[in-house]
């Protein structure tokens, strides 16, 4: 027998790779629901007019709470990437490749490639962003158990 | 009234580990290995002459699915707290944070004789589930759902990255492996005691190119400690050389990727490092040995430059020229680092702190002469976080 009988079907947050998205959750859900537009956005403090990364509930410059949603570019550039072959964590596919990327002067960060055979990707590159479903979570509500759609992002290159 | 308001001197006056490795054992027993270890190294400190514990540990409720954890060692290991009793967690910077906290309770005349014990079950009855708890360890909203959190690939980018700005090669990268593997021969609570040459670690497999099999430090089981005490108690707990706490500090300026702002310069670290010698009253240049944080043999490389030991850029050739070995500038990881040792994650500055403290009172495996002032650095998440103990024969 495999598994632990009694959570046979269900779903435990604390062995979830991926964060609670939903409004009952996560005050930032609008992050989520603009990736479903396509978009990338983040917090910008009307305060201080400081943008940061990943979006907040309180400008760690300035303190304050007054923020607004501003886009971030889509498209970026390939500064330095790897790729994994071996031990790639559970729920990803080899090659994993992780780059870090230049979205136009604005903001750079780490990301997974995907769309990408090993050995394609080189540096200077052009990637832009994809939203994929994630498995939903499931919530416990009056109604009974509910499914919460889920997303993240990653970039792939433009060919 | 009674108003506290000290300000003593702290001394290391015990220390021991268990074995590291892949270990048929449970947490708790690994933590009482590690106390027991300790104990036998200095048998004038009896539990009851400890009147504090701190325990680092990182994953003990995904991997031991414990929480209030400092009581249940406390009680494993014979110590009825009074002072302090609580466990620290920064990941692989927690024990150096635990010793960082017992030095600071000290001196402030909170406490007077504390157990700082760090310990890691790292290994799990499926391999999957040491891999998925290791995602937990980087942002997990915004990081993780990337597959960052192993980190491999994190430390290859810095290698790319550090090549092409400073030329340094693979090669170099392997010499550090070749050094800590054969620092490591001594060390029978090591996790790996062979040594390889530099064939053996150019031509591994793969991991994340650049970096292959013996550039990466193993997931570890395994658990140390040590014990500090003001200087009064320690004049009265020891006969060896007494070894003094001479500085300290955790710094961290980012924790996602995104706000790493720098890939090859650690400004953590070299925030971290500034303090440290300020406190010590010295520079990089008094350090007569060093146990730096050698999860990547990079990592190393990084830390030979921004710990000051060399001019930024200059760490391949640092290695190359044989100035972190035995007779070099300054001997780094002489008991092996994490390459050879392992990395339990909570025990590791733990495990440091002993060699250091064995370096300065003349009684470690493979003796730095003479030496005086001794490192200990971890870094830790995604190079997020860095941590500088440093230990000295003198008190000022
Ligand atoms: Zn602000």
């Amino acid at each position: 027998m495999i598994g632990i009988p009694y959570l046979e079907g269900k779903y435990a947050a604390t062995m979830d790779l991926y964060s609670q998205q939903s409004k009952e959750f996560n005050r930032n859900y609008k992050f989520y629901e603009h990736l479903r537009e396509g978009r990338l956005t983040t917090t910008r403090c009307r305060s201080c007019g400081q943008r940061m990364y990943p979006p907040r509930v309180m400008c760690p410059y300035c303190t304050s709470d007054d923020l607004e949603w501003v886009d971030l570019p889509t498209r970026g550039k390939v500064l330095v990437f790897v790729e994994q072959y071996q031990g790639v964590p559970q729920g990803f596919e080899a090659p994993h490749i992780l780059a870090i990327i230049d979205l136009q002067g604005e903001l750079r960060f780490t990301t997974r490639i995907v769309n990408c055979k090993a050995g394609e990707l080189k540096e200077g590159d052009e990637v832009r962003m994809v939203v994929f479903p994630l498995p939903p979570s499931l919530v416990e509500t009056r109604n009974g158990i509910e499914e919460r759609e889920r997303v993240f992002y990653a970039f792939e290159p433009v060919r | 009234m009674k108003v506290v308001s000290m300000d003593r001197n702290v001394c290391i006056i015990a220390g021991g580990m268990s074995q590291f490795g892949v270990r048929e054992a449970s947490l708790r027993e690994i933590f009482q290995e590690a106390a027991k270890a300790c104990y036998e190294d200095n048998p004038a400190v009896k539990p009851k002459d400890i009147d504090g514990i701190i325990v680092a540990s990182a994953y003990p409720e995904r991997r031991a699915f414990q929480t209030h954890l400092a009581p249940l060692v406390a009680e494993h290991v014979g110590i009825k707290p009074r002072s302090i009793c609580i466990r620290c967690e920064v990941l692989c910077g927690s024990g150096s944070g635990g010793i960082i906290l017992a030095y600071g309770l000290i001196k402030s005349g909170a406490a007077d004789v504390v157990m700082v014990i760090g310990a890691e079950k790292t290994y799990m009855p499926q391999r999957w589930e040491t891999f998925y708890s290791e995602l937990a360890s980087q942002d997990h909203e915004f990081d993780a759902p990337h597959g960052i959190g192993l980190p491999p690939p994190i430390f290859a980018l810095v290698a790319k990255q550090h090549m092409k700005q400073y030329g340094t090669t693979e090669e170099q990268l392997a010499m550090v492996s070749v050094k800590n593997r054969r620092n490591g021969m001594n060390n029978p609570m090591g996790q790996f005691r062979q040594p390889i040459d530099l064939d053996t670690a150019m031509s591994a497999r793969p991991i994340v190119p650049p970096l292959k099999l013996y550039d990466c430090c193993a997931l570890t089981d395994g658990g140390a400690a040590v014990i500090l005490a003001c200087e009064e108690k320690a004049k009265d707990l020891t006969d060896r050389p007494l070894v003094y706490i001479r500085g300290t500090a955790q710094a961290s300026v980012h924790n996602m990727s995104a706000n790493m702002p720098n890939w090859t310069t650690w400004e953590s670290l070299k925030i971290a490092a500034q303090k440290a010698y300020r406190d010590a009253g010295i520079r990089p240049s008094d350090i007569d040995v060093a146990e730096t944080h050698d999860c990547f043999t990079i990592s190393e490389i990084i830390e030979y430059e921004d710990l000051g030991f060399c001019e930024k850029g200059e760490g391949g050739r640092f290695i190359q020229e044989g100035k972190s070995d035995f007779g070099g500038q300054v001997p780094v990881n002489t008991d092996g680092g994490l390459l050879s040792c392992g990395h339990p994650f909570g025990a590791t500055g733990i495990r440091q702190g002993i060699e250091i403290m064995k370096q300065l009172q003349g009684r470690a495996a493979r003796q730095v002469e003479g030496a005086r002032f001794g490192l200990t650095h971890n870094l830790s998440g995604g190079i997020a976080t860095h941590t500088v103990v440093i230990y000295g024969r003198d008190k000022d």
